[in-house]
């Protein structure tokens, strides 16, 4: 019983003397994370609650992340519905005030960029899983990622005022940065100005935006449907009519639709990284970029 | 004063810095209006920002994610079958309350599900159940009504109201996040037909460890249909003592609960929930008469890092369960203490985007010769299934039960349940 006494003790003491020094900052995605890193430095220590390479929508609740969330002296979050299946709750179990929305130590991402996609009208679910308040992909329009660094640097300077000069400089850094990539990446990208393209998911019209293509429709008929025989036919005399050429896609979606597709189609395919985290050796921002442009100009080029 | 004009002051010369980037931006991209757009929140955001360093607001609601202060959803579960034996039989094998129970249509469970934050202290929440007896009888039920608290200090958090007790893990799941269309027979056995549920407290601790580890200790009332190992009901009868109108004193007449669960992430991809769980309390077969009830569970879940819609997973959920009840006074000659055990074991394999095949495995027994009750006999049943989630917000599950019970003459039985399910509204919290 002595023994038993002693190791709860000990075990206690050593929970209670985790690392109080640097900033906590939880994020829901690996994206949020890279980021959070890129403006905090060595100030802060940052973990996402989700994997890069799964779909952030559908992540499930693990008490790991209600301990991590506890601890949290800033949640960075999506927003615009991207966590609703699983964070509130997750929230609830982790009784930590300071994360809480509307508090310091919750930053929603989605208030700082400007949404596309807002429903123009009253939204059912029979239109399948809309977001009335905005696609919630936005990271993947690297201007955004300049209004997200931003929101972020503006954040952790309040949190933490001693450190705020080393903030600024890193966001300076970052967007020094940017500049020089974003002008790289649309010179690399400039062939795909105007051309229509199709998607999986409703996901990518950040990145359309932000070089310029359109993307006239997408797998799913309708976002987070599964597609069917027949739309897939459909799909495929809309890209014979059209003439498209490009199909992009997240990694973690199936791939028997994109094979039926391109047996009847000469389109090309090209499986998007759409977040750091989705393949080992992306963990920064850049390199998401990097790779997503990298992917898109060789399938362009065979 | 000084902080108003600070503020203005600030606000301007961010939108200054911002035109002046917004002008190279704009040059670069030629999209003026949406550039503008943007600026126009961001400078919104900066003030609000600026307003919300100088203030002290009160927490707002964790709903404001989405813009509502109430969060309503309706979950309905209907079900359709046929069993190798009759109704009357039917109901002794499938004792859950929610179980499909008879030849043909069953309303399982429609529950109204309303939640919200209360004010910056507490958040709460009530599930309101309906459903159609086999007399054709509409049954409303208050099944779950409490709050939890938003703030407590130290990793604590209260709850109050009539709740689930926290025993095991399967117990406080509502029929909606159940994963087979009855609920174990160990269960049912000892904590009724409609789960352990009752009015009191209880008292959670966060534990400050590196790992999940919380621990659980509750206060409820002992009396009611809902608690039927302890107080239960006046009338009633367990291995034929029949329960006596005996109410609670005081604070040793209430029912004790008390609840260990650590989690633990094995891998990226595999998670590892273990739990304790023990119920102390009075039972009304005498006047002082006790009941103790002690559980293991075990969640095992593995998930592919490449996952589509969170599928394809792995998940292994067991429970063990154990029940020491005295029955009748010890100056009673018919005194004696019946023990009663049982487990369930069940795989979950989500082979492919929203298909999940299911197999659970289950056993109850009791010590001494109980093989005419049906609540107390040998029984195991096995229970395949297979669930299409059509979308997130409609199921149809197929299983088969096939049943073998000492109380039935012809010792086994086969059944087969098609359950449909559609909810409306607020998606239902899953919780862990």
């Amino acid at each position: 019983m002595r023994t038993f006494i002693h190791i709860i003790s000990l075990w206690l003491l050593t929970g209670f003397t985790a690392n109080a020094e640097a900033l906590q900052v939880i994020t829901s995605t690996t994206d949020l994370a890279a980021l959070s890193k890129a403006i905090g430095g060595e100030h802060v220590q940052v973990k996402s609650l989700t994997p890069g390479s799964r779909d952030p929508h559908y992540a499930v609740a693990k008490p790991s992340m209600i301990r991590q969330l506890h601890r949290a002296d800033l949640l960075v979050i999506v927003g615009a519905d991207l966590e609703t299946g699983w964070l509130p709750a997750l929230l609830q179990s982790a009784r930590n005030p300071r994360a809480y929305p509307g508090q310091q130590g919750h930053l929603d991402l989605s208030t700082h960029v400007s949404l596309l996609g807002r429903a123009q009208q009253p939204v059912s679910r029979a239109m399948g899983d809309v977001h009335s308040q905005g696609n919630p992909h936005y990271w993947l329009d690297p201007a955004n990622q300049r209004l997200m660094a931003r929101a972020i640097k503006a954040r952790l300077a309040s949190l933490d005022p001693a450190h705020a000069d080393d903030y600024r400089t890193a966001l300076l850094n970052f967007e020094h940065t940017l500049n020089e990539r974003m002008q790289h990446w649309k010179n690399q990208l400039a062939n795909l100005k105007n051309q229509p393209v199709i998607a999986y998911h409703n996901s990518f019209i950040y990145l359309a935006q932000a070089f310029g293509f359109r993307i006239v429709d997408e797998i799913e008929p309708q976002p987070g449907i599964a597609p069917s025989a027949a739309s897939l036919a459909e799909l495929v005399s809309t890209i014979q009519r059209q003439q498209i050429a490009l199909l992009i896609m997240e990694p973690y979606y199936e791939r028997r639709s994109a094979q039926f597709i391109q047996q009847h189609t000469d389109i090309k395919l090209a499986v998007l990284p759409q977040s750091v985290g989705a393949k080992e050796d992306i963990k920064t921002m850049f390199e998401l970029f990097d790779a997503i442009v990298e992917t898109l100009t060789q399938t362009l080029k065979n | 004063m000084t902080n108003t004009i600070l503020k203005s002051f600030l606000a301007a010369l961010t939108a200054c810095t911002l035109c002046v980037q917004a002008e190279q931006v704009q040059a670069e991209t030629g999209t003026t209006a949406q550039q503008l757009e943007t600026l126009q929140q961001q400078i919104e955001a900066l003030q609000q920002q600026l307003n919300t360093t100088t203030s002290v607001l009160p927490v707002p609601p964790l709903a404001s994610d989405s813009g509502h202060l109430l969060e309503i959803g309706l979950s309905s579960l209907l079900a359709v079958g046929a069993s190798s034996v009759d109704n009357d039989a039917l109901t002794h094998l499938q004792a859950g309350g929610h179980d499909p129970n008879q030849n043909g249509f069953t309303v399982q469970n429609v529950e109204l599900m309303i939640s919200a934050t209360v004010d910056p202290y507490l958040d709460a929440q009530a599930n309101l159940i309906f459903l159609i007896d086999a007399e054709g009888e509409t049954v409303v039920e208050l099944e779950e009504a409490f709050f939890t608290s938003r703030s407590l200090p130290h990793g604590l958090q209260l709850k109050g109201g009539q709740y689930y007790t926290e025993f095991g893990r399967r117990n406080a799941q509502h029929p909606h996040s159940w994963a087979f269309v009855d609920q174990p027979v160990i269960l049912s056995r000892l904590f009724g037909g409609d789960g352990l549920r009752s009015q009191g407290t209880r008292l959670s601790w966060l534990m400050p460890t590196d790992w999940y580890s919380e621990l659980y200790v509750g206060l409820q009332n002992a009396k009611g249909e809902t608690v039927s190992s302890f107080l239960s009901a006046a009338g009633e009868d367990i291995a034929g003592h029949t329960l006596l109108d005996r109410s609670s004193r005081n604070f040793g007449d209430l029912l004790y609960s008390a609840r260990w669960l650590n989690a633990l992430d094995l891998s990226d991809t595999t998670s590892l929930n273990l739990g304790i769980s023990g119920l102390w309390g009075p039972n009304a077969s005498g006047l002082t008469t006790d009941t103790r009830i002690y559980g293991l569970d075990l969640y095992l879940k593995w998930q592919a890092l490449n996952s589509q819609r969170g599928y394809p997973f792995v998940a292994w959920h067991s429970e063990l369960l154990e029940r020491h009840y005295e029955a009748g006074d010890a100056t009673d000659p018919s005194h004696e203490n019946l023990n009663d055990q049982g487990w369930f074991t069940q795989l979950l394999w989500g082979y492919t985007s929203n298909w999940v095949a299911g197999l659970r495995l289950e056993r109850a027994y009791a010590e001494g010769d109980t093989s005419t009750d049906p609540l107390r006999d040998t029984r195991k049943r096995l229970s395949p299934n297979l669930t299409w989630y059509i979308t997130e917000y409609s199921k149809l599950r197929l299983q088969y039960n096939r049943d073998w019970a000492q109380h039935l003459n012809e010792d086994s039985a086969d059944s087969l349940w098609l359950q449909f399910e559609f909810n409306m509204g607020r998606h239902m919290a899953h919780t862990f």
